[in-house]
């Protein structure tokens, strides 16, 4: 039987508290789209993702009236490119780049990853030719979003590939510079990247899933800053523990994630195709409400960046996991609280304020999810500081056996402060300073490999 | 299958009710087949069915409650149930949606959220209302399995909730189950 206090919980949080579905994504399978040649290829793709995902949206949208609760993104993710483009040179790559952005478009999708590519121990000679059309197969579609794996704790860090890769970010910057170098803003570099993650840029359809799997992101941090304004404000902030708070935080997501679990389970029997998993992250959007930035304000610090923001964040996304994971049959994707800058509100306005900089946001990316992502730094930086950036948040993740992820836009022309602006989802933020730019030149010029760490004598 | 009726009891609440009503039945070799029963403001309401043998009659359960011997008075109500069915095979709703509906108390709130399910063809399975300082909160479960769209219910609410000044909410129960109970659906 439903209890009224439950149903007026349950009632506050879906009304006034924003709930919503962040994401759903179709996982499609493309190693069977491969053809003879770039141009029969592109044609499966495009009949294959045209077929599988016709109803794709309006069945979100039907499921998502029927229980009054938003799905804001409908996505699609695909297998890594790479394979499927075995053989084609950079040319056929933005072909294939083009044929995606046309299929996204036709079922009506907001989004579609898996320009992608898995080169965390060696690159073939496709690789290279799928990084090499990376910049003008972003710049010429709109829907397309590429990541790459470089590095694993089981392989280590491909050096050759991160070399590359500082040069493909800056060259994705500068062919979009009329936008601000939005084109770096859809590429994300990964450690430990996860094969049924539906949020973007980093989404990818796994070579180890099913032909088809939907899976599912969770709402914002919204609801949790709610949650907690209102148990603060009832309870008394005098009465209070953090044991206290990270039971809140437990219950609310427990509930949250009941709601994406119910609405994605829908859309997949409705479908008739797999449901994946649920992903746990807490994503913010540039709507003002809507950070986790604020979280960690009403948790007690004045500024993000302030000491304490690190062991705020630790116990924000623990409790997050743990709230979550009994919710769900399966948990997986990336699943913890992203602080991407742009994105966030008050993460930005603490980059305007100097409150914080890059090195504090890598320390935070220790205990959280995904990475140093969306973060606007001068186009004065050279190729060699962001590969090496990026070498600093791999051996991160590499060794602590976590996904992290990079995702820097060097905006041409401007400089330390000055503002950038996305608009939409990709938000906005002042310029982060770097610091001792030009110095990893040597480091980076080696290239080979960083080896795998070992995986016992933890200290 | 016997003679099947509901009874309908009310009284001021006291501790026996429950067992006073059901001896009645049972002295009369009747099966008790489903019941609910309320509280409201210290006074007491249960609806019964109970299938009974052919030779026992309504007024028969009336005389049985009658000789009840309390200081509060039982009224009672028994009739034959016109279409007599097998409780346990009763066709249950398939889904059901809850509305919230919560503002300033004032008259005539239940009375229209009531004529505007009427007129939607909704019908109303459950109930309930609480009043905490002037705030009035009124809790329905409905059966929406003859309305064509979910989608101009939900357009009519909004006009309605504009008009009364409540604060109104549809949703579907199963995210009521989904936030609240522990197993999975």
């Amino acid at each position: 039987m439903l209890r009224s206090d439950h149903i007026l919980a349950t009632v506050e949080m879906i009304q006034k508290e924003n709930l919503d579905v962040r994401a759903v994504t179709m996982g499609i399978n493309l190693l069977d789209c491969r053809g003879g040649d770039v141009r029969e290829t592109c044609r499966r793709v495009e009949e294959k993702i045209g077929t599988v995902a016709a109803h794709f949206v309006t069945t979100c949208d039907q499921v998502s009236q029927k229980y009054g609760i938003p799905v804001v993104n409908k996505r699609i993710s695909v297998t890594p490119i790479a394979f499927v483009g075995a053989g084609f040179d950079r040319h056929g790559f933005v072909e294939l780049a083009l044929a995606l952005d046309r299929a996204a478009t036709a079922v009506g999708v907001d989004i579609l990853g898996g320009f992608s590519a898995q080169v965390e121990k060696g690159m073939t000679a496709t690789d290279r030719e799928y990084i090499a059309s990376i910049p003008e197969a972003l710049a010429r579609t709109e829907k397309i979003c590429a990541s790459i794996n470089i590095a694993s704790s089981q392989k280590g860090i491909n050096m050759d590939a991160l070399a590359l890769i500082g040069q493909t970010v800056k060259d994705l910057a500068e062919i979009t510079k009329e936008q601000s170098g939005f084109g770096a803003a859809k590429f994300v570099v990964f450690c430990n990247q996860p094969g049924d993650n539906p949020f973007m840029a980093g989404a990818i359809h796994g070579l180890e899933e099913a032909d088809l799997v939907l899976n599912v992101g969770v709402s914002g941090p919204g609801v949790i800053a709610r949650a907690l304004e209102r148990l603060i404000h009832t309870k008394g902030r005098d009465n209070l523990g953090l044991d206290d708070i990270a039971e809140e935080i437990k219950q609310t997501t427990f509930r949250v994630t009941r709601c994406g679990e119910l609405i994605g389970r829908q859309v997949s029997k409705e479908m008739g195709i797999e449901f994946g998993v649920v992903d746990l992250s807490l994503a913010p959007t540039p709507t003002v409400g809507d950070s986790v930035g604020e979280i960690l304000q009403i948790l007690g610090v004045d500024v993000v960046g302030a000491p304490g923001s690190t062991a705020i964040l630790a116990m924000l996304n623990d409790a997050v996991k743990k709230g979550g994971i009994f919710a769900s049959k399966a948990v997986g994707g990336l699943s913890g609280a992203f602080i991407p800058v742009m994105e966030d509100a008050v993460l930005a306005e603490a980059v305007g304020s100097g409150a914080l900089c890059l090195e504090k946001l890598e320390a935070m990316t220790c205990v959280c999810s995904v990475g140093l992502d969306m973060i606007p730094v001068p186009g004065s930086v050279d190729a060699d500081t962001i590969s090496a950036i990026i070498a600093d948040e791999m051996a991160l993740g590499m060794i602590n056996n976590k996904t992290t992820a990079v995702r820097l836009i060097p905006v041409p022309g401007k400089e330390a402060g000055e503002l950038v602006s996305f608009g939409g989802l990709f938000g906005a933020s002042p310029i982060m300073p770097v610091r001792n730019v030009g110095k990893s030149r040597r480091f980076i010029a080696w290239g080979g490999r960083i080896p795998a760490p070992l995986h016992s004598f933890k200290n | 299958m016997g003679k099947q009726m509901v009874m309908s009891v009310m009284s001021k609440d006291r501790p026996g009710i429950v067992a006073d009503i059901t001896g009645v039945i049972y002295q009369l070799q009747g099966d008790l087949a489903d019941l609910n029963q309320s509280v409201l403001c210290d006074y007491f309401t249960m609806i019964l069915i109970a299938t009974f043998d052919d030779s026992v009659t309504p007024e028969d359960v009336v005389a049985g409650f009658s000789h009840i011997r309390s200081e509060t008075k039982l009224e009672v109500v028994v009739k034959e149930m016109d279409t007599p069915m097998e409780v346990a095979k009763a066709k249950r709703v398939k889904e059901t949606y809850i509305l919230t509906a919560q503002g300033k108390n004032k008259s005539g709130l239940v009375h229209r959220i009531g004529l505007f399910c009427y007129q939607h063809g909704i019908n109303i399975l459950d109930l309930a209302t609480t009043l905490s300082g002037d705030q009035y909160t009124m809790i329905l479960q409905l059966d929406l399995s003859r309305v064509t769209s979910v989608d101009t219910i939900r357009t009519s609410l909004t006009h309605y909730a504009e008009e009364s000044g409540l604060t109104v909410v549809l949703q579907h129960e199963d995210i009521f189950k989904a936030t609240s109970e522990i197993s999975l659906f």
